[in-house]
């Protein structure tokens, strides 16, 4: 919590300003003219001071060169109307920490508050809200949509915290393609389609993307500008072309100019799953929520259904060792979705006794009746319980 | 102390008010001898005015000028644009960029001609000006899309242009000291420095004035009229973005000639604030456009 002196002589602006950050736990306090902005901080000790440029008997200026005069260094934050180059030239000379254009949305207010407050306590700043833009610690910004931290300064940025986020972004006119690429990649990834350069920008900058796929070939849209753009706001993203079978070498173009890769229309089942295996962590075969683990269906061609096998028995075990370190004695596995190949599940339901046992860790299946009927067939999964749903198989902790 | 050869610092000063004072002249007088448009671009710039026009009729006007069509379809096929398979039609070509994309072109192709120069110090100074303006252009047209203005092409052309006076005056200058030298062979002539300083100080109306013979559309001229404050009343405008990518050009040091660090600090600063972009996107904008620049040169 900072305490915050607003210098403006409009009524509704200082009162729009004190309501914004009083509900971030922020202690406000106010005055109408530069004058008696100075008695404030001769009273007070502030933690930031929100100030206008024109105003009666005392302008900002002349406060803020009064205040340096008199070595009160307390950051300011100009929110004003006046956006003369000249004019905030010379305030930044008299040290000022950031500037913001009336009129203001409180988002852009927000985090630049948090931004100078942050500054001036030499706090660190959330990983996600520097490295997601490329953007160093001290030049971060609001605009945008960008992240920025939240004024309180204890759980980071709850607008990037709550923000969405998509796996696989496609941008591309044709509406089919998109669907075409859900249906190829498992559940757990999530797929978003944009139809134009604009639907794209602004779903990059309202959401986190982990790839994105742009059509060559879109009316109006320059693809190079537009890989550019979502680079800008999604610097962490694979960004891939998407490309027609007509065309030749398209890697190399799509390589020289700043692309990641290629993936050809209509999607091959094969380079599906070589982008996937290439850009999305193998880990994401199995998801975890606790003690509860969900294998991925398989989707993809049939001789990688082996490879496929070997990752889930890896990943298992790996979270297997997340869930020991946190205690729970047992470990319900979902594998409703697991292809019903009898040799191979019942080969992996023993790989993965044989490990987790070991860890003193209970497996409980829940499966389908194929499933059950598999295991029945080995003696040495027969004996292994399966429950129909997950619910069912917590409720017998 | 001053070397003989090189004339008093306030040479500079008072060439750039004489040139100035001629240039406004004779601006006024409607007498200012400017390069002209290509003639290849305003036949199709006239073309494209009728809403019904042909691709063959404007293929076979671009196809009269040997170095337009090259130049096209070198443009057309590529990084930049990113054409799916190589367009060896000029019909073609224009088929792909589209009306306003082609008119960015043209408009490109003749201020490319107003850059090149005979003279080796005038030619790398418009080289490095070129270059400016080429990264500045890109990013402006980048960042009218984040900024959601829905004018990415007008920035982009308000970006190319926002300095096309420079070349003006510098080959008004060149043309200057040859006569000098005609009638007085061992007259002193004004340092690089002082070259870059006439250029700076007198390029704007020269530009404003070309840019409105070639008829750009208005926000084109507005971003060249007023590169210094931003227009809080259009916040997303073209100009804008022409504003703060230029801030931001300079602040990555591609620029030709002295720029003040506490201005360009100031544009930055402000520009963020009125178009609500992130200024590090903006700022990572600057090294992939300038690369894709320098494989273009």
């Amino acid at each position: 919590m900072a305490r915050i002196l607003t210098v403006d002589d409009s009524r509704s602006v200082r009162m729009i300003v004190a309501r914004e950050l009083r509900a971030l736990g922020h202690d406000l306090d106010e005055a109408e003219d530069g004058e008696k902005g100075l008695e404030k901080l001769e009273e007070l000790t502030f933690d930031l001071v929100i100030l206008d440029i024109t105003m009666p008997v005392m302008d900002g200026p002349a406060m803020l060169a009064k205040m340096r005069e008199g070595g009160n260094k307390t950051p300011v934050l100009m929110l004003t109307s006046e956006s003369k180059r000249s004019i905030i030239a010379n305030l930044m000379k008299l040290g000022i920490d950031d500037y913001i254009l009336k009129p203001f949305n409180a988002e852009d207010l927000k985090s630049k508050v948090a931004k100078v407050l942050r500054q001036d306590i030499g706090a660190p700043v959330p990983v996600a809200s520097a490295s997601e833009v490329g953007r160093p610690a001290a030049a971060s910004g609001g605009g945008g949509g960008g992240a920025g931290a939240s004024a309180g300064g204890s759980g980071g940025d709850p607008a990037a915290a709550n923000r969405a986020f998509v796996d696989i972004l496609v941008i591309d006119d044709m509406e089919n393609v998109q669907k075409r690429l859900r249906q190829m990649v498992p559940e757990h990834l999530s797929v978003a389609g944009a139809l134009n350069a604009q639907t794209a920008i602004a779903a990059c900058r309202d959401r986190g993307v982990r790839a994105i796929l742009i059509d060559n070939d879109m009316p109006d849209v320059n693809s190079v500008a537009l890989m550019r753009q979502v680079r800008a706001l999604q610097p962490k993203a694979v960004v891939l072309a998407l490309y027609v079978r007509t065309s030749n070498n398209v890697l190399e173009v799509a390589k020289s100019n700043g692309f990641d890769g290629v993936l050809m229309k209509p999607f091959d089942v094969g380079a599906v799953e070589d982008f996937l295996l290439q850009y999305f962590n193998s880990q994401d075969l199995v998801s975890k929520d606790d003690n509860v683990l969900k294998v991925s269906k398989f989707k993809g061609r049939e001789n990688r259904l082996d490879g496929y096998f070997i990752e889930v028995v890896s990943n298992i075990t790996k979270y297997s060792e997340e869930i020991a370190a946190a205690c729970y004695g047992e470990m319900v596995l979902d594998v409703s979705a697991v292809p019903p190949n009898a040799e191979k599940v019942a080969r992996m339901m023993l790989e993965l006794n044989t490990r987790i046992s070991k860890m003193g860790i209970e497996i409980r299946l829940v499966g389908s009746p194929e499933i059950a009927k598999t295991l029945k067939q080995y003696t040495e999964t027969a004996q292994m319980p399966l429950y129909a749903s997950v619910d069912e198989a917590l409720r017998m902790s | 102390m001053a070397s003989p050869n090189v004339p008093p610092a306030s040479s500079a000063e008072r060439l750039a008010e004489q040139l100035q004072r001629i240039i406004t002249k004779r601006i006024e007088e409607d007498s200012l001898v400017l390069p002209m448009l290509p003639l290849v671009a305003t036949k199709c710039l006239e073309v494209l005015k009728n809403p019904n026009f042909s691709l063959k009729d404007l293929a076979a006007v671009i196809e009269k000028d040997p170095i337009v069509t090259v130049q096209l379809l070198r443009f057309v096929n590529s990084a930049a644009i990113g054409t799916r398979e190589p367009i060896k039609k000029v019909q073609d070509a224009v088929a792909r960029l589209g009306v306003n994309q082609l008119k960015t072109f043209l408009v490109e192709a003749a201020t490319r001609r107003l850059f090149e120069s005979k003279d080796t110090r005038i030619l790398n100074t418009n080289k490095r000006i070129w270059e400016h303006s080429l990264v500045v252009a890109s990013v402006a047209a980048d960042i009218a899309a984040l900024a959601n203005s829905g004018d990415a092409e007008t920035a982009y052309l308000a970006g190319l242009l926002h300095d096309v006076g420079k070349p003006v005056v510098a080959a008004m200058l060149l043309e200057a000291e040859r006569s000098i030298r005609l009638s007085r062979p061992d007259a002193v002539w004004i340092s690089p420095a002082d070259f870059l300083t006439v250029v700076q100080k007198i390029h704007r109306p020269l530009g404003i004035k070309l840019a409105q013979k070639w008829e750009v559309p208005e926000p084109v001229i507005r971003a060249i009229r007023d590169c210094d404050d931003y227009d809080s009343s259009e916040r997303s405008s073209a100009a804008n973005a022409v504003r703060l990518a230029n801030a931001i050009v300079k602040e990555q040091g591609i620029y030709e000639g002295e720029v003040n660090k506490d201005d360009v600090e100031a544009m930055v600063m402000i520009g963020q604030s009125v178009l609500g972009v992130d200024i590090g996107a903006c700022r990572q904008l600057v090294g992939s456009v300038r690369a894709a620049v320098k494989a273009y040169l």
